[in-house]
């Protein structure tokens, strides 16, 4: 009689990673804290704790004691299939391992559950699978000309060809809220600080690609953090800020493990920057606003991935006629706004749902302004605030840089944001 | 030659120091059995992230293990020396989310430990006598017999406490797979078996009555028990956390 082959493998899990799914004490934390759980009528299989435990039951069936005396006992396909629909209704936002006791590092186990299914062929979910065509062909994922890039930069931006400080829009801010990247780029002359950007050369970071497992696929991702770091250092720089938390967590963590060397240049959110010119007085609030109220919402991919949760507080205190009021859930424990790790691509409908409950959150402190430092986040805040009948006179959601332009006394007037 | 001390097993039933020494041998080889296979299967995965997989390797793990140590955290790192301390021996991390299962995991934690230290110790003097060597053992376990007692009892409170949970508490009842209950359970055995064994011999209230003649088979149950639970069972089982939990928290500097 022959043995069964093991129904799963262990590509892209390391062996820390295997050892982590037998450390888990299923207290439920993580279960308590999930947003998508939550946002899904408390489906019992997007439960953190129970993921850990079907991929711990799949190993040992394949590999554990029982599978090396009498062969692995065969997973049934459509459980597997299951798995993965489940693992891919997750934003990767970390807060499960945030709670975890054990200490397990959540986000980078399910990007590499979702790796590994990619390869088995299992994943990705849904339209996700456009990442791939989309970012490969066109280097962004809305499919726009690589010039458009640069469509957005009004005549008064200056942009120099080289100089130490380069600005990383990314294809968000470019492509589709260019609101965000005009503020930047405004604030910046504003300050008279000289600045490069890289235009129709920069690539997609690839987060979408490496949040979803796909970052493998014809080594696009590889490639995409290549042409990047290369562009970045032929425009001599050695300051790159983001105002996309995405982006600024990929290029931090994602691009040096992908290319296998440290960046050779300083990574920094928009936040972090501004945080420090306040400190030496470079900022001359010229439009304070009229007494709002307004809270912050930390991105998952600057907060929780990163550490990141002082700068933008620092700034929002620091601008003038603004009350900073904090919503229970922050740093550490913030609840994510939903559109993380593919979910706002893949599965809409609970990218909304946790938006919604996101919102609530900055609803109960009564704010005028809900802001934050990503500006997917906002879309999916915007999303949230708008499904839940809210216009945007009761409950603005606004960037922290464009907050901090129009305080400036900077006008963005001229810009409008693309539609979806 | 007899063994007179070692958990109260004596002459009484033919059990002889070598017997409980096999099963104790037994036990360990049927752990070491069981932690080759995690190591193995652990050692089936990449030593990093975006590396081709293993194949098994022993080493592996200790390897990715060692690198992730010694990685650049991004945000959230501290030293191993705080890791050790106050994640796995304070276990922190339980106590900033649910002060009540902190009480009951870090008695059962203190209990289990300085029960299993304690066995230990009496076991090691017990082979110092046997090889003739000058010591007294009868004296020793009445040296251990007060801190005996006192962590039964930090054991037992947090053992209660998790009966309580899990019974009475809806969300932790609901949630309760059978993964879960063989530790409670085996955990709950022990203890009840390690009381009894104790009264048996003292003729305390735990004896539950019980003749002293009694003594030594309920001392050998005990015996049996734990090494099958406390050694034997650890890497097939729910137990295995003792061992992978403080890892993942070493692996990962703590947590996030």
């Amino acid at each position: 009689m022959t043995r069964n082959e093991p129904s799963i493998n262990t590509k892209n899990l390391t062996a820390v990673q295997l050892m982590e799914l037998d450390s888990c004490t299923r207290c439920g934390e993580c279960v308590e804290w999930c947003p998508t759980y939550d946002a899904s009528n408390k489906d019992p299989g997007l439960a953190p704790r129970d993921k850990i435990l079907r991929w711990r039951q799949y190993m040992n069936k394949s590999y554990g004691l029982r599978a090396r005396l009498f062969g692995p006992q065969k997973i049934p396909e459509e459980e597997i299939e299951q798995f993965k629909d489940d693992v891919y209704k997750c934003t990767t936002c970390g807060m499960c391992g945030t709670v975890c006791e054990s200490g397990i590092n959540t986000i980078e186990l399910w990007e590499a559950m979702r790796a590994n299914l990619v390869k088995r062929g299992n994943g990705p979910y849904g339209k996700q699978g456009m990442f791939v065509k989309l970012i490969g062909e066109y280097l962004n994922p809305y499919m726009a000309d690589p010039k458009d890039r640069l469509s957005w930069i009004p005549d008064d931006v200056k942009i120099a060809d080289k100089a130490d400080i380069l600005y990383f829009g990314g294809c968000t801010a470019e492509l589709r809220q260019q609101k965000l990247a005009f503020a930047t780029a405004r604030v910046l002359n504003h300050l008279g600080i000289e600045f490069t950007m890289m235009g129709e050369d920069e690539v997609c970071c690839c987060s979408a690609l490496i949040r979803t497992g796909q970052y493998e696929i014809e080594d696009i991702a590889r490639e995409a953090a290549r042409k990047n770091v290369d562009g970045i250092k032929a425009r001599g720089a050695t300051k790159v800020l983001y105002a996309c938390a995405g982006c600024y967590r990929t290029s931090l963590v994602d691009w040096p493990r992908l290319l296998g060397e440290e960046m050779p240049f300083e990574i920094i959110h928009i936040a972090e920057f501004l945080e420090g010119l306040i400190k030496e007085g470079k900022l001359e609030w010229e439009k304070p606003f009229d007494n709002k109220v307004i809270t912050y919402h930390d991105p998952c991919h600057m907060g929780r991935h990163v550490g990141v949760y002082d700068a933008p507080r620092f700034v929002i205190e620091n601008i003038p006629g603004l009350n900073f009021v904090e919503m229970d859930r922050i740093r550490e424990n913030q609840r994510c706004c939903g559109a993380g790790g593919g979910v706002k691509a893949g599965v809409p409908d609970l990218a909304l749902g946790v938006a919604e409950t996101r919102v609530q959150d900055a609803l109960a402190t009564k704010p005028d302004i809900l802001s934050s430092a990503c500006p997917f986040c906002k879309r999916n805040l915007s999303d949230g605030r708008d499904s839940l009948g809210l216009t945007p006179n009761e409950m603005e959601v606004e960037d922290l840089i464009v907050l901090t332009a129009e305080a400036l006394g900077i006008s963005l007037a001229d810009c409008e944001d693309q539609a979806n | 030659m007899t063994m007179e001390y070692f958990a109260g097993v004596s002459d009484a039933l033919r059990m002889t120091f070598v017997q409980v020494m096999i099963l104790a041998t037994l036990s360990i080889m049927i752990f070491l059995y069981g932690m080759y296979i995690n190591l193995k299967k652990w050692g089936l995965g990449a030593e990093g992230y975006g590396q081709e997989v293993s194949n098994g390797n022993l080493f592996t793990f200790i390897k990715t293990l060692a690198y992730q140590m010694s990685a650049k955290g991004h945000g959230h790192g501290q030293s191993v020396l705080v890791t050790l301390v106050l994640d796995i021996l304070l276990q922190r991390r339980i106590l900033r989310r649910s002060p009540v299962r902190w009480f009951m995991h870090i008695t059962i934690f203190i209990g289990w430990m300085a029960l299993f230290v304690m066995s230990l110790l009496m076991f090691l003097v017990e082979l110092i006598y046997m090889a003739g060597i000058h010591v007294d053992p009868e004296a020793f376990r009445e040296l251990l017999s007060m801190p005996n007692d006192l962590f039964s009892y930090i054991l037992m409170t947090g053992v209660v406490i998790a009966i309580i949970r899990r019974l009475f508490m809806a969300k932790a009842r609901e949630a309760t797979i059978a993964y879960d209950s063989v530790l409670l359970g085996g955990l709950t055995i022990i203890m009840i078996t390690g009381f009894v064994a104790d009264g048996i011999r003292n003729g305390t209230l735990w004896g539950l009555g019980m003749h002293n003649e009694l003594a030594p088979p309920a001392a050998l149950f005990h015996v049996v028990v734990s090494l099958l639970f406390c050694i034997a069972y650890i890497p097939y089982s729910k137990y295995i956390h003792m061992i992978a939990a403080p890892l993942a928290l070493l692996a990962n500097k703590g947590g996030e």
